[in-house]
């Protein structure tokens, strides 16, 4: 079903993809970044494809992990750990992100994929186009810290702000701890503690999309 | 002269609260300090069978081990039987803060501030592995243990513990509160004062054992 989705893409689109990885029935597609608005765009409000809904965005962090694609067995990987950087060559490529998106009303489904290098992790923001991608991708920005361009607060969404490093990265070192916190200033809508918005630190409210200008005077 | 037995505290005290023999009260009880003793011991004695049979606890309820609390509450096994009858949503009214669940980095603020709006005397038991230790939440986002920020009293372990455990956790907490020793003099006494006391102890004492 979703390879009619790829042969539109490839009419309409025929420069945006790189390739069609599908794995049993289930579609992909990698994008190119420069053409991934354009596409996601295209996706949604096309009548033919109607993807209006973003079910996940999702971060990939392949270390080592040799596939075929990036060269390499799949199977090889798997007794030496994906953070052995002695005994296993890093790949490139090495982070992916996956928007998997579907249609309600049409019951189809496609895998959106981008291939991003470590030394330039930026891509579009889709949330002028889907509005859930705004904590999806302060999601992956959290834990894999891609940069998502023109995003409207592109802050920790799970993470404290004090946090240091991107934890789902594979080469976080699994046991580090950081170090205990101070309480986060935030204003209280009835009689709260700490100065609030404008005073120290980084007020609760502000990690809030579509709060970020708002007037803490005007809450109710 | 011969040292005199160390007084020990009635009851099944806890080792670090016990009274090194160096720094040990006194050497000779005076009638005064007899009688201060007994009236120490009835109403440590009455002050802790009251705090231990009226447990209100404030059910810090961050995880799965939540579903245990509520078991541990319900009519099944029934907590009320042991004066732990009311949950308290607000720290103020609360005695036992029960630590219930994972508790993660961002939260151990909000855990530690909890404590502190708690009026004393406050116990605090850690419900499950989690709290304990961290448990096999072994990574970047899990305080490991809520004994990082705040004092525990008394840890349950368990992933999540059974209701017995928790019961059983509960009375060992009721037998600390039940042994606590509960002192007359709330403010304590200079050190200048205090010798005063041993020379004016010693002269009588010297009076007494010249005669
Ligand atoms: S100890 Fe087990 S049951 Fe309790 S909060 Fe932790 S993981 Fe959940």
């Amino acid at each position: 079903m979703a390879q009619s989705l790829i042969d539109l893409l490839r009419e309409t689109h025929p420069d945006a993809i790189v390739s069609t990885p599908g794995h049993r029935g289930d579609e992909v597609v990698v994008v190119r970044r420069e053409q991934l608005v354009d596409v996601c765009r295209f996706l949604k409000e096309d009548p033919r494809t109607d993807l209006k809904l973003l079910a996940q965005i999702a971060g990939v962090d392949l270390l080592t992990y040799a596939t075929e694609a990036t060269g390499g067995g799949a199977l090889a990987s798997i007794e030496v750990p994906a953070y052995d950087l002695e005994r296993k060559r890093p790949v490139e490529p090495r982070y992916q992100v996956a928007y998997n998106l579907g249609s309600v009303v049409k019951k189809h489904r496609l895998r959106l994929r981008l291939e991003l290098r470590s030394d330039d992790m930026k891509i579009p923001t889709v949330t002028g186009i889907w509005r859930t991608a705004d904590w999806w991708e302060r999601y992956i920005y959290d834990m894999f810290g891609v940069e998502f361009v023109g995003h409207p607060n592109l802050t920790r969404i799970m993470m404290y702000p004090e946090f240091q490093g991107f934890p789902l990265r594979k080469d976080y070192p699994v046991r580090k701890r950081q170090p205990l916190v101070p309480e986060l200033d935030f204003p209280d809508l009835v009689r709260g503690p700490g100065p609030g918005p404008g005073g120290a630190g980084v007020p609760m409210s502000q990690t809030h999309v579509g709060r970020a200008n708002v007037d803490p005077d005007a809450y109710d | 002269m011969s040292r005199l037995p160390v007084l020990k505290p009635e009851g099944n005290v806890p080792e670090s609260q016990h009274l090194p023999p160096e720094e040990s009260l006194p050497v000779l009880l005076t009638r005064s300090d007899e009688a201060l003793g007994f009236f120490e011991r009835k109403l440590s004695g009455a002050l802790g069978w009251a705090r231990a049979n009226s447990l209100f606890q404030y059910p810090f309820v961050t995880a799965c081990c939540g579903m245990e609390y509520m078991s541990v509450m319900a009519g099944r096994y029934d907590l009320a039987r042991f004066g732990a009858e009311y949950p308290r949503f607000t720290p103020r009214q609360a005695d036992l803060l029960m630590i219930v669940g994972t508790i993660n980095v961002k939260q151990t603020p909000v855990l530690k501030r909890v404590y502190e709006q708690m009026t004393e005397p406050k116990w605090v038991m850690a419900f499950g592995v989690c709290a304990s230790s961290g448990g096999f939440y072994d990574n970047y986002a899990t305080t490991q243990g809520a004994d990082r920020v705040i004092p525990v009293d008394v840890y349950v372990p368990g992933c999540p513990p059974r209701p017995e455990q928790v019961l059983d956790g509960l009375k060992i907490l009721q037998e600390k509160i039940r042994s606590q020793r509960h002192q007359l003099h709330t403010v304590e006494k200079s050190r200048e004062i205090e010798d005063a006391d041993e020379e004016k102890k010693k002269r009588f004492l010297g009076k007494w054992l010249n005669r």
